[in-house]
């Protein structure tokens, strides 16, 4: 044992090397560059190593929560019912691609591009739990992993007594996630969709352009409250993981999808219980800054371009300018200091009526200028500027490439794919996130989990998948 | 919210979308009968019009327009003459038919065209797609692309 009174060069603050002090000289830059170690994730080991999850899951809410464990480390075993598979697959925008087929016994019924991101790094296996002969493969896998999600309707797995309260008895140091619509409560059997969770929730009616503008409701694009809940289904399942360590014991874990998205309302709630006041939807307007949001410039940055997206949309400005010196600046670059004179302060600017004159202003200004000579000018002026940047963009931003946050990958199927998923959600110096691949056609792994890793004979196997069972 | 030119002639409502003409001057052509109106909207408030200006040439087209009296009878966004073009309809290539690609965007090779029905016991695919060996033709193209230059790191 170390004499307690005995100072040690290693216990000492500080480089220990003239390595490492050459290291602790570098600029942060380069400190930074050399700890995350972009493109090279592949040779650390993953945080959730020894881990062993069940995905029975489907769309992207709760693949998604599932998925992230994967990206950490974690083994994950997809389980797809045999033939029909995650409803997510038939998804494609426009039918834009088939990726790959949905089953050997459907070839002609693809794997659309929507389902991409949301199941990486997961073994696919099929199982149709309905059956009595699935029941004890279930178990078994049950048996050996430490945690399971599902999305399924309430009660559904408890009636096939695949439940917490099933899986508690023989696995207690089981985590168990039911993810869905509504939760437990009056409207318990509904079933849910990121809209739906987005309208059910209010956060909808905040979102899009006031109705004085000619707005109405609006939901994201893209399904944001889907990957949002699924980000917070991971953050429980690491808490119940923590809290497994220190008591043994498992959780269960119910997150319900339109719960969620109250989340997401920030202020408004408290907002109205303090002065009865109902927020409003206020388009791409601060409610509480002025000048903080997006204008309209009269020009696209593509002209010529025949895709439309870029001709007609690439004009969109995000400008900021709300404390008093910018907004002069502001007003003196669009020539109208009389603005400045009569909205002096932050107070009088972010007035309702104010603002519709401030705007008004500045998009008469940027009516004759494309999208980058507006930023060109308010940037030289010293102004926060950004184009509003479309997925061609994102792509080609050099900013975005030099962090690996957008970069290409092989995948093992797909070939030459674009991602940003995993690795645009932080960057780890000691146990990044990665993407080994995107997804697998269905029962692509039956042979690797029911023969290699539960040890039943291929001859079993293949009895169960002419029988429908996989 | 959107402000509408009901034309009194055919009994047609025409839709005048918020983002086109919140603040707009000018002359619309109804989609029905073709009469053009002549309309002056400010902040979303209708200031003038709508007053027939027959013979008139219209700026614009409405985005949508439908006969309420006469059951579903309409004409959605993109009508050829009558209404106006809708930039977000997908292109021909989204419409009805799977486009299997080879290649992607920076001309490397991608698996996205069909398989053998069958591809082992019990349901279970081949991890890594060897292009060269499971599609020589593929291959082929690629090396053509890479000899042509056209085959990008980005």
């Amino acid at each position: 044992m170390a004499d307690p009174r005995e100072v040690r060069l290693e216990d000492l603050p500080g480089p220990k090397s003239r390595e490492e002090l050459e290291d602790m000289k570098a600029p942060y830059e380069e400190y930074c560059r050399k700890i995350f170690d972009v493109g090279n994730e592949f040779i650390k080991p993953g945080a959730l190593e020894g881990i062993r999850w069940l995905s029975c899951t489907m769309y992207i809410f709760t693949p998604h929560s599932v998925a992230n464990l994967g990206e950490l480390g974690a083994e994950i075993i997809k389980v797809e019912f045999p033939r029909v598979a995650d409803p997510m697959r038939h998804t494609s925008p426009f039918n834009e691609c088939y990726f790959y087929p949905l089953h050997d016994t459907r070839p002609k019924s693809g794997t659309g591009i929507g389902v991409l991101n949301a199941n990486v790094n997961e073994y696919y296996i099929s199982l149709d739990y309905h059956r009595k002969e699935a029941q004890e493969v279930l178990y078994k896998l049950v048996k050996m992993s430490d945690g399971l999600t599902e999305c399924y309707r309430p009660g559904t797995f408890d009636k096939w007594k695949q439940s917490y309260r099933y899986l508690q008895e023989i696995n207690p140091r089981f985590i168990y996630v039911w993810g869905g619509g509504f939760g437990y409560g009056p409207k318990a059997f509904g079933g849910s969709y990121d809209i739906l969770g987005q309208a059910h929730a209010g956060l909808a009616s905040i979102t899009g352009f006031h109705e004085d503008f000619g707005g109405h409701p609006v939901k994201h694009s893209n399904w944001c409250i889907d990957w949002y809940s699924g980000t917070q289904i991971t953050v429980a399942v690491l808490a119940a993981l923590y809290w497994r360590r220190k008591t043994g014991l498992g959780t269960m874990i119910e997150f319900s999808q339109v719960q969620a998205a109250t989340r997401c309302l920030g202020y408004g709630v408290p907002l109205y219980g303090r002065f009865g006041v109902v927020r409003q939807r206020w388009g791409n307007w601060d409610t509480m800054l002025c000048v903080h949001g997006i204008i309209i410039c009269g020009k696209s940055d593509y002209p010529d371009e025949k895709n439309p997206q870029l001709r007609n949309e690439a004009r969109y400005v995000m400008v900021s300018a709300f404390n008093d010196p910018d907004f002069k600046e502001l007003c003196s670059v669009i020539k109208r200091m009389d603005l400045y004179e009569k909205y002096k302060t932050h107070n009088e600017r972010v007035r309702a009526e104010a603002q519709v004159e401030i705007y008004r202003e500045i998009e008469k200004w940027a009516a004759d200028k494309s999208r980058s000579e507006v930023v060109r000018i308010l940037t030289e002026a010293g102004i926060l500027a950004m184009p509003v940047k479309n997925d061609k963009e994102v792509y080609e931003s050099e900013h975005f490439r030099q962090r690996g946050t957008v970069r290409w990958m092989d995948d093992p199927m797909l070939g030459d794919v674009i991602a940003q998923s995993t690795y645009s959600t932080g960057l780890f110096s000691e146990t990044p996130r990665r993407k080994f691949w995107d997804f697998r056609p269905v029962g692509a792994d039956n042979i690797k989990i029911y023969h290699e890793l539960l040890g039943y004979p291929i001859s079993t196997i293949q009895e169960w998948y002419e029988k429908g069972i996989i | 919210m959107c402000d509408i030119i009901w034309c009194k002639k055919c009994d047609t409502v025409n839709y005048l979308d918020p983002y086109c003409f919140w603040n707009w001057e000018g002359k619309i052509k109804c989609a029905e009968c073709g009469e053009v109106y002549y309309i002056h909207m400010i902040m979303g408030h209708m200031y003038k019009g709508p007053e027939p200006r027959p013979g008139e040439q219209p700026d614009i087209l409405p985005l949508y327009a439908d006969k309420p009296y006469d059951g579903y009878t309409n004409f959605p966004p993109g009508t050829e003459g009558k209404t106006r073009p809708y930039n977000c309809t997908p292109r021909h290539i989204y419409l009805g038919r799977a486009d299997q690609r080879k290649f992607s965007i920076r001309n490397r090779p991608m698996r996205a065209w069909p398989q053998p029905p069958s591809a082992g016991i019990a349901g279970s695919q081949g991890f890594y797609w060897d292009i060269k060996k499971l599609s020589p033709e593929v291959w082929e193209e690629y090396q053509e692309k890479i000899k042509r230059g056209e085959v990008r790191d980005w």
